[in-house]
Formats: C-alpha cells, structure tokens, sequence
C-alpha cells in the first residue's frame, strides 16, 4: 500500500514512487458547484472548513457575552480578553484613543484570520482556507478601501494624496522622481503585500506540514531501509506543527498590526 | 513623525519594514519605466538605469522620511 492511496486526487494510481503533495491540495473536488449571475461557483471542503471555522468563532462570542457578569466566568474572561487584546494592545497602541472606533473591525479580522490559519493543524481539516489567494485579497482590499477612506474623510481628498504622494522636505524639481514610488508604495503595494504575505505564509506553511506527513507514511510503509528516516520525518512533522502554529497567529497578529498602523497613517497627518 | 505608538515589542520593526518597502518600490517602479521605456524604444539598456536612477531616489526618499533629523 503506497502513499499515494492517500493523495488519490493527485497521484497516478500505480505510481510505486513517493507522491509529493502540491499546490493541488487547495483545489480539492468540489462537493457542489453552481452559477449565479454567471459567476460559477464551487463548494469544497475548504468552503465548509471556513463556514465552519467561521460560525465556531461567532458563536463563541455571541455566547460569551450573552449573560455578561461584573465578575467574568471563564468564557466571558477568555472573550474579554481576547477582545482587549485587539482593542487596548493594537488599536490603542498603534492609532491611539481614536483607534478605539476601530477595534470591532480589527477584532473580527483578527479573530476571523486566526481562526481560519489554524484551522491548518486542526484534525480532520488541516487546511487553513486563508491559503486560498482569495480570501487574503479581500481582507487586504476592506483594509485599503478602509485605511483610504479614513484619510480622505479625515484630511479631504486633495490634502491626502498630497501628503501620501509629496512628502515634505524635498525639492520640488525631485517630486518627479520620488512621487511615483511614494504612489506605487502606498496604493499598490500596501495592500498586494498584506494578501501575499498572509497567502504565501498559510501556503507555504500547509505544503510543509503535507510534505512531512505524507513522507513520513512513504517512508514507514515503501519497505526497505528508508523506514529509519520515517521517524526524522514524524519528528518534523511534530515540530513543524508547533512552527506552523506560531506562524498562523502571527500571521493573524502582523495583518492588524499592519492594518492599524495604516490606519493611523492616514490619520496622522491632520497635525 | 510619531513614532511612539507602537505595540511593545514592535519598537522600530514598523520602519525599518518601511524602509525596505521603499528602497523595494523604487527599484521596482523606476525599473518597471525603465522597462517600459526599453519596449517603446526598443533599446536594452534603460532598464538597469531605470533600475539605478529609482534605487538612488529611494534611498534619498528613505533618508528625507525616516533619517534622524525627522
């Protein structure tokens, strides 16, 4: 019985060799498709991981804060607490008191990133659906559309593009030069590197952890003397599993981090 | 510039990924015109000057933004 048993979506079904696992494992057969509007659209496991992911999440604050006591039981201490590290640890550090508005929305991305990067080591799923490009390009564009918004309602329209794009204490003969770049850092690659960075780390990360468990079965059970690496292998997957979890949240963290500090950005330069 | 406000633990990992971001677009966007200019022109070299000139002005443009006399 070979490793490929495993991967069946992707290997060819009597191929003796070790099958390593690719990109294809974010495109698993989908479990419905249909077309609305003439989008077409296709449900995976991935889907319903992140459907799934999502409502435990909901429903873990919906049901921490139903009953809300002065003096907190467990679930409204870890939800109170969870909360204030967005609130008090980013928002208010990063933008200020006037961050404070924005700490539902950094708290839900927060908390919707988490709960979706780890969903990378959870059993049975062990797939994080912010792996999918998609999903870190909205997120990214909410923020930019966000960070925008905030400083054109904040500073008008004309005064924001012309702090972000005329930085001040340079020759204006050298604006020809440095606005471009000001442009493209601000508006392009702001938010191209918020989804990449979120993309490629869930990736990356999910490929690893794949390549090491799907090596460590080919090597236990391929038959000759390779079964003495099968344990490195396990080893690593281990390893990289404890990895991959500071990684996802992280990975969570550095988003709204990233996002907050745009915001505050954008706010700043009123004075 | 204020730069005080950052999560503990963070203090100038906000900037110096700013730095990079800016030396990394100014190589890029002047390279990509440069690039641009080489298509339209048909010539090889505008790239590497485009290249030069955009990895000059964004380190000028790093000392103006994020230099110590801000």
């Amino acid at each position: 019985m070979s490793a490929s048993v495993i991967l069946a979506s992707e290997c060819p079904p009597d191929d003796p060799g070790f099958c390593a696992p690719s990109v294809l494992e974010f495109f698993p057969k989908p479990l419905a498709t249909f077309d609305l509007f003439g989008a077409h659209f296709a449900i995976t496991r991935i889907t319903v991981i992140l459907w799934i992911a999502t409502a435990v999440m909901v429903w873990f604050f919906i049901a921490a804060t139903r009953n809300m006591q002065l003096i907190p039981g467990r679930r409204q201490y870890f939800a109170e607490s969870g909360y204030s590290l967005v609130r008090d640890g980013v928002a208010r550090e990063v933008i200020g008191t006037e961050g404070l508005r924005f700490a539902p929305y950094l708290a839900s991305l927060f908390f919707f990133i988490l709960i979706n990067n780890i969903m990378g080591i959870i059993p049975f799923a062990q797939i994080p659906p912010t792996g999918r490009f998609a999903f870190p390009v909205v997120l990214a564009a909410i923020s930019y559309i966000l960070f925008n918004w905030v400083g054109i309602r904040q500073q008008g329209l004309g005064p924001y593009f012309k702090n972000n794009l005329f930085p001040a204490g340079v020759p204006k003969l050298l604006y020809v030069l440095i606005t471009p770049i000001e442009f493209a850092s601000t508006f392009i690659f702001r938010p191209f590197t918020l989804a990449v960075r979120l993309f490629a780390n869930m990736l990356a990360g999910h490929l690893l952890l794949a390549i090491f468990a799907a090596g460590t079965v080919y090597l236990f059970t391929v038959g000759n003397f390779s079964v003495i690496f099968g344990p490195v292998s396990f080893a690593m997957t281990v390893i990289m599993t404890f990895f991959e979890l500071l990684v996802q949240v992280l990975q969570a963290y550095v988003f709204v981090v990233l996002t907050s500090t745009y915001i505050a950005g954008a706010m700043e330069e009123a004075h | 510039m204020t730069d005080g406000r950052q999560p503990s633990g963070l203090s100038g990992a906000n900037e110096g990924w700013a730095v990079v971001g800016t030396l990394f677009a100014g190589v890029v966007v002047w390279g990509g015109i440069g690039w641009l200019i080489d298509l339209w022109l048909d010539t090889t070299f505008v790239k590497a000057i485009g290249v030069l000139v955009g990895l000059a002005t964004a380190i000028y443009l790093v000392i103006v933004k994020y230099g110590n006399t801000g």
